[in-house]
């Protein structure tokens, strides 16, 4: 076994491969990209659990304005604290071999942000100042926006979206499939 | 207990809520989860069946993705995933587990196969990789049947075929072009700009597979077979000896330099032209064995089949945005919710392109809600100014038709006065500039004139996509109509003033070798206008860009300052193809040109995006561009393929070079073939050729085209009819929660009460 192999056993990466949309290389190469973060707390201990400012160092994390709320859903522990394999499923499921129905289940989650399985009215506006950043929308056009949002998505009327019915707008959305994306 | 005085106020109100309150009990019998209820009623929808079948999720993909045949493995790995979730979701919420309600493991009997699938799928639950790997081993360790006979063969077939996969997905991968250069496009510019580059690399794997083609069935074939052009004539009558005369014509002493740039002299008569290739039966040992090779066939199928080739590829790839495109446009249904949820690129990881996305969507956000009042301005605006606006648009269209059939006839002008001049010149480098005259004046049309449109279009008033699909249309008429004026002025030379049969030139006004001059022209245009690229985007735009960062005057901002304009470049990648296509039968080895340029233009490209532009104000959505670069590209195949089908079925071919000398047409060579075929053959297709066919044919088509409108209005009825549904049914889910938990909050008021009656009861006594 070469160098580059030596921090997993052959049985590791199998499991590995079964259990995301990688293949044995392409883990080895993401173990890289997370040893990178912390060089001498991985090369010590090869799924380490590296707290949260070390994962949003990863260079398309620290710029995403959700990029704590997706530390915090895929850290086993919920509390934003990732190890290797945490960020290998987050990894996994943000490739381009992930099917759609399995990124629209994650990005529920990370929209999600008061945890009650329902994207409410609190949830998109935090999700809006998110997206926008240092530019401020007014109150009043995030409100219309918000309510733009549940006229379109919001089939049953009770002021919030299920998963069901966001699953049913990232169905609709190709945009969704080639945003919600990130190449390892 | 003291409730008597509690059941006389409730007795008559509240008599079903008592019923509901014995069945609601049933229904649950977890003690835990009323405890949550009753601290807290709200909470009550969260334990709704609909809002527990994420399972659902899970259990589609695998559906869809493992295509297993077996109904009792789908439900029972259906099952096991609804628990896993469900799971997951409960321990979230009340933090108990009730095991006793889940299937019994134990009584489903799996084998190897279903074991495997079953960890095949686990990928796709949203748990952690702990877990996951739990669930893996105790899949693994479940007693699994061995499969026996047939279904064990087919099952290590599957999997060693699974595995090889991998393999040779991972070496694919090592392989994958400009996979780094993709990577920071990606991550500065965003996913609708990639989706332009990865369109340009589609067009050069397209060239490069026509290459192909091309190489192994014409031109391996002549160079191995064909390279001594012994057109020995032993007799002198014209009309055999025209090839000889036409290989053995001194070639103009012209520069070198300007032979390559013009494709004429050295280069004419090469493999690059179609006059090279030869008309015979190519003769050939193989062991003794004498074989043959129909050169003309083999040519006429070779180009069939690269159109064959191209026009299938080009409208899988469309169909593929067009059905997105078609679930997607469906009454623009959720127009705000891709803006925000589809509205940050993951891919982004450059701190300046995040800052301006962020812009962008703050733009886009703010517009969407602006479009709200223009759609309210459009709708108060007063028939005035509506008959005003409508006048504006008659009116600017007629100026842009006008400008195109301008264009038309500059370029048709420019095209005859060069030719004119053509003859009459003697100076070598007057020479050079009538011959590129035409080519130079379409190139910068196309420069100026789209900078015109966008101007013009201002007037008119339209919604901003609006704006965007009728610029894009415009230019690309006007890049067609530059084409259509090209082949007319080809055509006019071409097939006017037949001479004699006797004389070796079929058209008076073109050189002998007609072809090869069709494809000279097209080699030339196509050279003008790579190397125009060429010098815009380095030397031109570069210097704007250069400008543009060091000054600061508006003024000079405003002239300097460029924009990746998405439209603009795809139509100048589309238009190259175009001009391969239109002339891969003049010239085969165009496509390995074509797949040259592309090779190059994906770096030029690369470059005016990444240095020279500034990051577009306009949000470029991948897919739909994709879908809208694939309509342009067939509406330009038809524009290359329509006119070469004339010409292969009205013009004679030449008489001295090429395949198909000495025939009447290059249709006469199919239908000579046609002639050779079976009688049966024959038939069938003389069959499929009379109204006895075409007029059932017709009438059945038709017949379908009527029944799946008509399922197609069905289903959309349906789809209205099942979402009022929906509506009233959520209404009716709201109506009932809000009583329940009503119910329950009077319930605990109730208890409370008792509880108060109680206390008091036990300090009065």
């Amino acid at each position: 076994m070469g160098q580059a192999k030596s921090q997993f056993s052959e049985d590791e990466l199998q499991d590995y491969q079964d259990l995301t949309y990688f293949t044995k290389k392409e883990v080895l190469y993401a173990h890289n990209k997370f040893k990178a973060l912390a060089p001498e707390k991985v090369g010590h201990n090869k799924n380490a659990k590296l707290p949260m400012a070390k994962i949003l160092q990863y260079p398309e994390l620290s710029v995403n304005p959700f990029g704590e709320r997706i530390c915090e859903v895929f850290s086993s522990s919920h509390d934003g604290d990732c190890t290797f394999e945490d960020f290998l499923d987050m990894m996994s499921v943000l490739s381009e071999a992930a099917p759609k129905s399995v990124k629209a289940e994650h990005a529920f989650r990370i929209f999600d942000y008061d945890g009650d399985d329902m994207l409410g009215v609190s949830d998109l506006k935090k999700v809006i100042t998110k997206l926008t950043g240092d530019h401020k929308l007014s109150e009043t056009e995030i409100n219309m926006l918000i309510e733009n949002v549940l006229e379109e998505a919001d089939m049953d009327d009770d002021g919030s979206l299920s998963f069901a019915e966001f699953e049913h707008i990232t169905d609709r959305s190709s945009d969704f499939l080639c945003a919600f994306r990130i190449r390892l | 207990m003291s409730g008597g005085a509690n059941r006389k106020k409730t007795t008559r109100s509240q008599g079903w809520e008592e019923a509901g309150s014995e069945f609601y009990q049933e229904s649950y019998p977890g003690d835990s989860e009323i405890e949550v209820l009753q601290r807290d009623p709200k909470h009550l929808h969260t334990l709704l069946p609909s809002k527990q079948t994420r399972g659902g999720a899970t259990i589609r993909i695998k559906t869809n993705d493992y295509r297993t045949n077996n109904r009792t493995i789908r439900r029972y790995t259906a099952t096991r995933s609804r628990r896993e979730s469900t799971v997951h979701r409960r321990t979230s919420l009340a933090g108990e587990v009730q095991v006793s309600m889940l299937p019994d493991l134990s009584e489903m009997s799996s084998n190897e196969q279903t074991a495997w699938e079953e960890i095949m799928q686990i990928k796709s639950m949203p748990i952690s990789m702990a877990e996951k790997k739990e669930m893996k081993a105790k899949i693994l360790n479940e007693p699994n049947l061995r499969l026996q006979g047939f279904e064990q063969f087919k099952w290590k077939r599957r999997k060693m075929l699974d595995h090889f996969r991998s393999r040779l997905q991972e070496h694919l991968q090592n392989l994958e072009l400009w996979k780094n250069s993709m990577r920071s496009i990606e991550g500065n510019y965003g996913v609708g700009i990639v989706a332009y580059f990865l369109f340009v690399k589609w067009l050069f794997i397209l060239n490069v597979l026509l290459f192909v083609l091309i190489f192994l069935f014409i031109i391996l074939p002549t160079v191995l077979l064909d390279m001594k052009k012994d057109t020995y004539c032993p007799n002198a009558t014209i009309n055999t000896c025209c090839a000889h005369i036409y290989f053995n014509e001194s070639t103009s002493n012209n520069n070198v330099l300007l032979d390559l740039i013009q494709g004429t002299g050295i280069l004419e008569r090469t493999l690059l032209f179609y006059g090279f290739y030869s008309n015979n039966v190519l003769e050939y040992l193989v062991g003794g064995i004498k074989m043959y090779y129909n050169m003309p066939v083999a040519y006429f199928f070779v180009i069939l089949s690269c159109f064959v080739l191209s026009v299938f590829t080009s409208l899988n790839a469309a169909a593929k945005g067009f059905k997105e495109h078609l679930i997607e446009g469906e009454g623009q249904f959720y127009h705000y919710c891709n803006m925000i949820f589809g509205g940050w690129d993951f891919c982004i990881r450059n701190e300046k392109a995040a800052k301006i996305k962020h812009k962008l969507i703050y733009n886009e956000l703010k517009a969407g809600v602006e479009t709200q009042r223009l759609d309210e301005e459009i709708l108060s605006r007063t028939v005035q100014e509506k008959y005003k606006i409508y006048f504006c648009r008659v009116i600017v269209n007629t100026v842009v038709l006008a400008i195109l059939s301008g264009c038309g006839c500059v370029i048709y002008l420019v095209f005859t006065l060069a030719n004119k001049q053509l003859k009459v010149t003697t100076d070598k480098y007057a020479d050079l500039f009538y011959e590129f005259l035409p080519s130079f004046t379409i190139v910068g049309l196309n420069m100026v004139i789209p900078h015109l449109f966008s101007f013009l279009i201002t007037f008119e008033k339209y919604k901003p996509q609006t704006v965007l699909k009728f610029s894009l249309i415009r230019i690309v008429f006007l890049r067609l109509s530059a084409l259509i004026v090209l082949y007319a002025s080809l055509w006019s030379k071409v097939s006017n003033e037949r001479s004699d049969t006797s004389s070796c030139t079929v058209y008076n006004t073109v050189p002998v070798c007609w072809e090869s001059y069709v494809g000279q022209q097209i080699y030339k245009l196509l050279l003008t206008d790579f190397a125009i690229q060429i010098i815009m985007i380095f030397i031109v735009n570069s210097v704007r860009a250069l400008i543009a960062r060091h000054v600061q005057n508006k003024c000079v901002k405003f002239f300097t300052e460029q924009y990746f304009d998405l439209s603009k470049h795809a139509l100048d990648v589309v238009y190259t193809q175009t001009l391969i296509w239109f002339g891969i039968f003049y010239a085969p080895l165009i496509s390995l040109m074509g797949a040259l340029i592309f090779l190059i233009m994906f770096y030029i490209k690369k470059f005016a995006c990444t240095v020279n532009c500034k990051p577009s104000p306009i949000v470029y959505r991948a897919a739909r561009s994709n879908s809208m670069f694939m309509l342009v590209l067939l509406i330009s195949f038809a524009f290359a393929a329509i006119p070469l089908g004339f010409s292969f079925s009205d013009l004679t071919p030449s008489k001295s070079c090429g395949p198909f000398r000495g025939r009447a047409s290059v249709w006469e060579l199919a239908v000579s073939l046609f002639l050779k075929t079976p009688d049966w053959v024959q038939s069938i297709i003389f069959f499929l050729g009379t109204a006895g066919f075409a007029v059932p044919c017709i009438i059945v088509l038709v017949l379908l085209v009527y029944y799946y409108t008509a399922v197609n209005l069905a289903n959309r009825q349906l789809v209205g009819v099942l979402k009022n549904q929906l509506v009233l049914e959520g209404h009716d889910k709201q109506f009932l929660l809000d009583r329940l938990s009503l119910f329950i909050k009077q319930e605990q008021q109730k208890r409370l009460r008792s509880e108060q009656n109680r206390d008091n009861g036990d300090n009065r006594s």
